[in-house]
């Protein structure tokens, strides 16, 4: 049994940007790329990143500004009414 | 802008929020409660049972029916799988409240099962009816601050509402950030838990699982998950602190998910997966910091889920209760400073929550060894539960050379129950019974002395195994 996460939730569209990454406080530690259930971040050879459609994949749990020890990551939850809404939650 | 004044705003409608909006209102306070979602409910993520401690302290819980929660299934037995290294379902157990439980409902189930989306608006009705004012797509970014102190919140638009402020926003609480209070949490003060919800049509949850509507599957290879079942569904999940974690969440929860045990169920349920969710949830062992001028923190916000089990819709309603009274009483005496405020941990530590506090950090610690350390100690305690459970029967010898192997077999894991006993247990006896009576349970010399056989008996027992070879 195959599960895309991603079929398996539903957005509000119309979030703007909520998430962003200070790269000069990023220590490169990894921890967000581990603990990101939708596989949001990404490392290039000397950065780590958001994806940028992370948007439309973003569970809003903040657990990569929770992890984030040098806090390199700004997490605000996107505007009211939009974003991810749980039916069965 | 202009600046809305009110007595009370409260930040976040989950069960605290709604709790906090009821009380207040009802005690005569003008209050008003935002919620980020469209509607509450559809931005939260639990279990989700309810604990009968619920009945007991709220009497609107008696109103909850089908009609407004048609979710509702009740947790009446559990089953405990016990997964070992070799990804197996080893043995399992299924359980009930026990003979000595002694009040209704809990004689009758362990957790009422509902979903939040519907529980959430229902349990907010409450406060709206009392006279709160609900704002939904509301988002609450700041506080609003005077001469450095904060008298009230901003939202997105930038409306400020001025009020004594109770951050019910959960997990994540911009109330807690923006009041000084909490900047973060530490790694071990909160856990990532992540659930599947699929869907199953209520008769064969009916025809196959009955009354066995919880599960907790202990494993050693992944943090134990739950398994709660609704009418017309379940959840699987399961969480362990941030500081844990070597590889993704999902991976591990995706090994509970392929557990051939698991596949079969899903194949009988003919369970089809419907939603995923990920959210955090406080866990730790003491709230602290819990008020400052003009604030309160309560729920998730304020750090409140049980120490053991981190069941923390039931603490949200109390601390809720409990900011209410203490805001009430902060207003008609028009003192809401810091000092002033302090009477919320006075009340809280009063209740049934403050209560589970009390043993906090040792409960938190059992719970941490045992179904969060799968590698380290579920790793030898599944096979130990398992060798007791199914070495009662077994055909494979004569029965004396039986007992004689699994009592070996015991021993040989003395070595790691007898540590897990002393760090874990005693100090958790010690908190609940106190020293002089856990001296009297602890002392061997006295044990042995009320009861010399004991000693014999076990040392027969065990040195006959120890002569017998395979
Ligand atoms: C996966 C999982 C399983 C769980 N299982 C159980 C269980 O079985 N039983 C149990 O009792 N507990 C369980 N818990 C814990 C329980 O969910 C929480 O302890 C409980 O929801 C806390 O209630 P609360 O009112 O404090 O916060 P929440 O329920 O988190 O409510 C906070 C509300 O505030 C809103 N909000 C947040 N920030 C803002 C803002 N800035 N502006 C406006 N609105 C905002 C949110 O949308 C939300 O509706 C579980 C938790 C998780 C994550
Ligand atoms: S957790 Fe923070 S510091 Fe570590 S890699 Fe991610 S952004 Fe950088
Ligand atoms: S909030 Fe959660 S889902 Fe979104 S990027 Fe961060 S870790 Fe990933």
């Amino acid at each position: 049994m195959d599960i895309r996460i991603n079929d398996l939730v539903k957005r509000i569209p119309g979030t703007g940007d909520f998430i962003s990454i200070d790269k000069e406080k990023c220590t490169m530690c990894e921890r967000c790329l581990i603990i990101c259930v939708a596989n949001l971040w990404k490392k290039k050879k000397d950065h780590v990143y958001i994806v940028d459609d992370y948007q439309s994949k973003c569970l809003e749990c903040a657990a990569c500004y929770q992890v984030c020890e040098p806090g390199a990551i700004d997490f605000q939850y996107p505007a009211g009414g939009t974003g991810v809404v749980f039916e069965k939650g | 802008m202009s600046i809305h004044n009110y007595d009370v705003v409260i930040v976040g409608a989950g069960p605290g929020g709604s709790t906090a909006a009821k009380e207040a209102a009802e005690s005569g306070l003008k209050t008003i409660f935002f919620e980020r979602g469209r509607k509450p409910g559809e931005k939260n993520s639990s279990g989700s049972g309810l604990g009968p401690r619920m009945w007991l302290d709220f009497d609107i819980m008696k109103e909850l029916s089908p009609d407004v929660c048609p979710s509702m299934r009740a947790g009446t037995a559990a089953r405990h799988y016990f997964v070992d290294s070799n990804d197996e379902v080893a043995s399992y157990i299924m359980t009930r409240p026990t003979s000595s439980v002694n009040y209704e409902p809990a004689k009758s189930f362990i957790t009422m099962n509902i979903y939040r989306s519907e529980f959430d608006p229902w349990l907010a009705k409450f406060a709206t009816d009392a006279g709160a004012e609900l704002k939904t797509s509301t988002l609450i970014v700041g506080l609003l601050k005077e001469d450095g102190k904060v008298v009230g919140v901003i939202d997105e638009k930038g409306e400020k509402y001025r009020g004594i402020v109770i951050g019910a926003d959960g997990v994540i609480s911009t109330v807690a950030r923006e009041s000084g209070l909490r900047s973060k949490w530490a790694q071990k003060q909160v856990t990532i838990t992540i659930q599947y919800d699929f869907e199953v049509s209520p008769k064969k949850i009916d025809d196959i699982m009955g009354d066995e509507t919880l599960a907790v599957w202990w494993s050693a290879v992944f943090p134990a998950a739950y398994q709660v079942f609704f009418n017309d569904g379940f959840h699987i999940g399961f969480g362990n602190w941030m500081s844990w974690w070597d590889k993704n969440p999902l991976h591990y929860l995706n090994r509970c998910i392929k557990l051939k045990y698991f596949q079969r169920l899903v194949r009988i349920l003919d369970a089809k997966p419907r939603e995923f969710q990920s959210h955090l949830l406080p866990w730790q062992g003491e709230p602290y910091d819990t008020h400052t001028d003009n604030v309160m923190l309560i729920g998730d916000a304020g750090g409140f889920p049980c120490p053991l089990e981190a069941e923390g819709m039931y603490p949200a309603m109390i601390t809720g209760r409990a900011a209410a009274e203490v805001a009430a009483e902060a207003i008609s005496e028009g003192d809401t400073s810091i000092e002033f405020l302090s009477r919320y941990d006075t009340a809280w530590k009063k209740t049934s929550v403050g209560e589970d506090f009390e043993a906090g950090s040792e409960l938190y610690s059992i719970w941490k060894a045992l179904p969060f350390s799968p590698r380290e100690n579920m790793s030898w305690i599944v096979p130990l539960v398992s060798e007791v459970l199914g070495g009662i029967i077994d055909w494979s010898e004569p029965h004396p050379k039986r007992i004689r192997q699994v009592a070996r077999t015991i021993k040989g894991y003395l070595p790691k129950i007898i540590p897990m006993l002393m760090k874990e247990i005693l100090p958790l006896l010690t908190a609940s019974l106190g020293e002089e009576k856990m001296d009297l349970v602890t002392n061997p010399e006295k044990l042995l002395a009320a009861m010399p056989e004991v000693e014999l008996a076990l040392a027969q027992a065990f040195m006959s195994a120890d002569d017998e070879e395979e």
